[in-house]
């Protein structure tokens, strides 16, 4: 069963990251929406697996293949999920989660016969140039390192969150990891985002088990909010330093949420 | 031997193809010995797979949930030292230490933290040679990188 689990995180990643690498604004916004469905498949697979006596992990092989154009990003997707369904159980979940995807299926049938969906990809050129801002070099650097930063820490929290949140058996911290796990979608989507509109779309780098299985969690939250508060402070150094005042607005934007992530983190304690 | 290793001052190519794809990254099943350096303060930790066929490193493998200094130090180290034997690693340390001291406390914190989780590796091969029972063997980290950088980094 772990198998299939890093199966489904895998095709989770694999959605998701096709959805930031291609700049078509409906494809992109509707391959989002598929990668939310596949995240929640792999939530109720994990839940399955538990409910079994079994477990999973986060363990993946996946790699971020760097291709040239959206047709060979939908044709490696397409392979992805019609491999991932012929591995599907047969009971409801499995139903379920192999309908979702041949109607994905479908989708992907729909971009691949209009020729004007081929575009060319550029998230993975390593130019580190936003076109439409006048960014100088330093700050494309600061913001370089900030979205390698954060993006791994979004991915980590949602991993966590999601580990912790199928193990729980009190309601309210049931919904506080939603809510956690919710905003750190939204702040996983803006980055990887921007990551691929700099040219350096990339995986973020897998989660040891040392990471995700927390054994004290009084302890793990107050980690957590000192962690919230550094990435508010690199938040505020960002839109500080971002001579771009959308870009500066979307920083404090997300400094602003972090401290609410603060108030959400101490319902734990 | 060492005169082409660049460090990781500001972002040239190296750096960012390293922060985009970190070599060696993740888990080795037959590792010879396992190590974890952990800074207690932040809960950062490097986590360190040696295999090792005599005194050659054949295969070796790093995770962390540290910053992204650390997993390009870590990226940098593992190449360096792949395939070679102990006294080179140890050579490496060296060398990549004299760099290092180019760069801020955190960096060089970062830096330490690597080297220490790769050092408690061959501790935990030791110990294992020695008949003692040990699945990994564990540096707590002096420094952290919240504070100044004094003395040694591991204990």
């Amino acid at each position: 069963m772990n198998k299939l689990y890093q199966q489904k995180h895998e095709l989770w990643l694999e959605i998701t990251f096709a959805s930031f690498a291609i700049s078509d604004e409906a494809i992109k916004s509707r391959l989002y929406e598929f990668s939310l469905i596949a995240f929640r498949h792999m939530k109720w697979l994990g839940s399955d697996i538990l409910e079994k006596g079994d477990d999973y992990n986060y363990d993946r092989e996946l790699t971020l293949q760097k291709l040239d154009t959206s047709f060979q990003i939908i044709h490696a997707l397409e392979s992805s999920v019609t491999n991932a369904i012929a591995n599907y159980p047969k009971d409801i979940l499995g139903e379920r989660m192999k309908t979702d995807d041949v109607y994905l299926l479908e989708y992907l049938k729909e971009i691949l016969s209009c020729e004007f969906n081929n575009q060319t990809i550029t998230a993975f050129n390593m130019k580190r140039e936003w076109i439409d801002k006048n960014l100088a070099q330093d700050q494309i650097d600061a913001l370089t390192l900030f979205l390698f930063e954060e993006s791994y820490k979004e991915y980590e929290l949602i991993l966590i969150y999601a580990y912790m949140q199928a193990r729980t058996k009190d309601v309210m911290h049931f919904n506080v990891f939603q809510d956690l796990i919710d905003e750190s979608h939204f702040h996983l989507k803006s980055f990887g985002n921007m990551m691929a509109k700099l040219g350096i779309l990339t995986l973020p780098r897998m989660l040891h088990e040392m990471t995700y299985v927390v054994k004290d969690l009084e302890q793990f939250v107050k980690d957590g909010i000192e962690e919230e508060e550094a990435a508010k402070i690199m938040c505020k150094e960002l839109s500080d330093a971002i001579k771009d005042e959308d870009l500066s607005n979307f920083f404090d934007f997300v400094n602003y949420q972090e401290s609410y992530h603060i108030e959400l983190m101490k319902k734990l304690l | 031997m060492f005169e082409d290793t660049k460090m990781p001052e500001g972002m040239n190519p190296e750096v960012l193809e390293h922060l985009m794809s970190p070599k060696n990254y993740g888990k080795l099943d037959n590792a010879s010995g396992v190590g974890v350096a952990l800074d207690e303060k932040t809960r950062e930790y490097v986590i360190f797979y040696t295999l090792l066929d005599g005194d050659i490193i054949i295969d070796v493998k790093f995770a962390t949930n540290g910053c992204q200094d650390t997993v390009v130090i870590g990226s940098m180290f593992t190449e360096m030292i792949m395939n070679n034997n102990i006294e080179y690693a140890n050579k490496a340390i060296a060398k990549m230490n004299d760099k290092l001291g180019d760069m801020t406390p955190q960096q060089q914190v970062c830096a330490d933290i690597v080297f220490s989780a790769f050092i408690a590796s061959l501790k935990n091969f030791e110990n294992l040679q020695n008949g003692l029972e040990e699945e990994l063997h564990l540096f707590k980290m002096k420094e952290s990188c919240e504070t100044p950088i004094e003395g040694d980094s591991n204990e």
